[in-house]
């Protein structure tokens, strides 16, 4: 093992992570060679200063009860117990109940405006990391992780590491070729991205199980077309630099295909 | 960027598809809401923590917790496996999210394939004698690091993750994972005064 290839392991080495046979490897190299070994040492200590000295950062309590209480408690419960908070004062329960009845209400209207924050918001985060996923992946060189034209491969590919298995076509004959496909997190959860070529422009194809059966209108963002439809239980998001009609014929024959 | 000769344990591990608890057929929206406080907000601390590093201030990471939080809780169904990595990696979107928003120009470089590091022999192990390290010092030499490296070296030395939570976290493959960590130790060594020849080793070329 050279020094340079010991120096690079080191950190995966204290912290752990480096397989068994390199592990034996390096400490043999770090047996033979005091300067490594000290390097070793020094990245030991820092690592073991920083865990010590650097701040860890608790939340506020106040913030934890106020995420706790701006967090949805669902309207069957209100619903299931509101008259009892206009009952006449007669009751022992009335004292304690009060509290509860405004917590309850508070809750309650937060939910509310929360909803309506939410949702017009979501249309447009998706289409943010969408478009963002296929930027990052474009300019990394990265665009897949499994290289391959046959839907035969990436479909088993993807379907092993998600809990849905997306259909993949095969377009070929229509001038998109498939050249991969790869995983991403959008919306908070892992989706299936197939990537098609066509000419020298990529196409990005999101999908993930969805329950509303909808065409969306197209989008246009910073220079790349967006197209979404729901088909057969799974959503659809294509990105890609290819122009507005090319798009939607590929849109088209995907949907058709699926 | 070591894909081919993988030296790392699990690196070529295939994303798992794990559950931790089926979620219950006929959940009430309370019993949800329970489920969620009892798996998820043992987090909350670590969710702070690693807002807070990133957006270097409470006021901002109070908001990015709690969005992150409610965020969770609408996606909690998408849970999988392990609840803290879960919660952190929506902790991190929701501050890119927000550094989108708020600091446009921040996001430049960020997560940008452009620099992602071939690991060398510059990020090799030469740091300072950690003894010497002034906790003052040592934190702000931690803020101001690159987010990129800010984060993995938060979510491994304060979180202790491993490198495939913060390669799923950060979403970038585990060896980069370990590069960005080289990267961030060296970088940390070199503002908190250490020169690269203090070890009396040679100078790099």
């Amino acid at each position: 093992m050279t020094r340079e290839e010991a120096n690079r392991l080191l950190h995966a080495y204290i912290d752990g992570e480096l397989d068994p046979a390199k592990t034996l490897e390096l400490e043999a190299h770090l047996a033979e060679n005091p300067s490594v070994r000290a390097a070793c040492e020094r990245l030991r200590e820092m690592s073991a200063a920083i865990r010590d000295k650097a701040d860890y950062h608790a939340a506020p309590a106040w913030l934890e009860a106020r995420v706790r209480a701006a967090i949805p408690s669902g309207p069957e419960n209100v619903s299931a117990r509101w008259w009892r908070w206009l009952k006449p004062a007669g009751a022992v329960a009335t004292d304690w109940l009060r509290p509860a009845a405004s917590f309850a209400a508070v809750a309650l209207v937060t939910w509310v405006v929360a909803l309506g924050y939410m949702r017009p918001n979501e249309d447009e985060r998706i289409t943010q990391e969408v478009l963002a996923s296929h930027v990052r992946a474009t300019l990394s060189n990265r665009s897949y992780d499994v290289a391959s034209s046959d839907q035969h491969t990436v479909k088993p590919w993807l379907s092993a590491r998600l809990a849905f298995s997306p259909p993949v076509a095969d377009l070929s004959a229509s001038g998109f070729d498939l050249v991969g496909g790869r995983l991403d997190y959008i919306g908070a959860q892992p989706v299936a991205v197939l990537v098609y070529k066509r000419r020298a422009h990529l196409i990005d194809v999101f999908v993930w199980p969805v329950e509303a059966q909808k065409t969306e209108q197209p989008l246009a963002r910073d220079g790349f077309n967006i197209e979404r439809f729901a088909k057969n239980g799974m959503g659809f998001w294509l990105v890609s630099d290819l122009n507005r009609n090319e798009l939607d014929d590929f849109a088209r024959l995907l949907a058709a295909a699926t | 960027m070591l894909a081919t000769d993988s030296v790392l344990l699990h690196e070529t591990d295939p994303v798992p598809v794990r559950e931790t608890d089926p979620v219950p057929l006929h959940e009430t929206v309370s019993e949800r809401k329970r489920r969620f406080e009892r798996l998820v907000l043992p987090h909350f601390d670590a969710a702070y923590n690693l807002a807070r590093w990133l957006t270097r201030n409470d006021h901002d990471a109070q908001d990015v917790v709690q969005e992150a939080v409610l965020r969770a809780y609408r996606f909690f169904d998408g849970l999988r496996g392990e609840a803290r990595p879960w919660l952190l990696s929506i902790v991190r979107n929701s501050f890119l999210t927000w550094l989108q928003a708020n600091r446009p120009a921040d996001t430049v470089g960020f997560d940008d394939g452009f620099i992602e590091l071939i690991p060398t022999d510059e990020d090799g192990p030469d740091v300072l004698a950690a003894r010497n390290f002034d906790r003052k010092m040592l934190n702000e030499a931690i803020a101001g690091l690159p987010l990129q490296f800010r984060e993995a070296l938060i979510l491994r030395e304060l979180e202790d993750l491993s490198y495939k939570d913060i390669a799923r976290i950060t979403d970038v493959p585990i060896g980069t994972v370990m590069s960005r960590l080289a990267r961030a130790r060296r970088l940390l060594a070199e503002s908190l005064g250490a020169t690269p020849n203090i070890s009396g080793k040679q100078v790099h070329k």
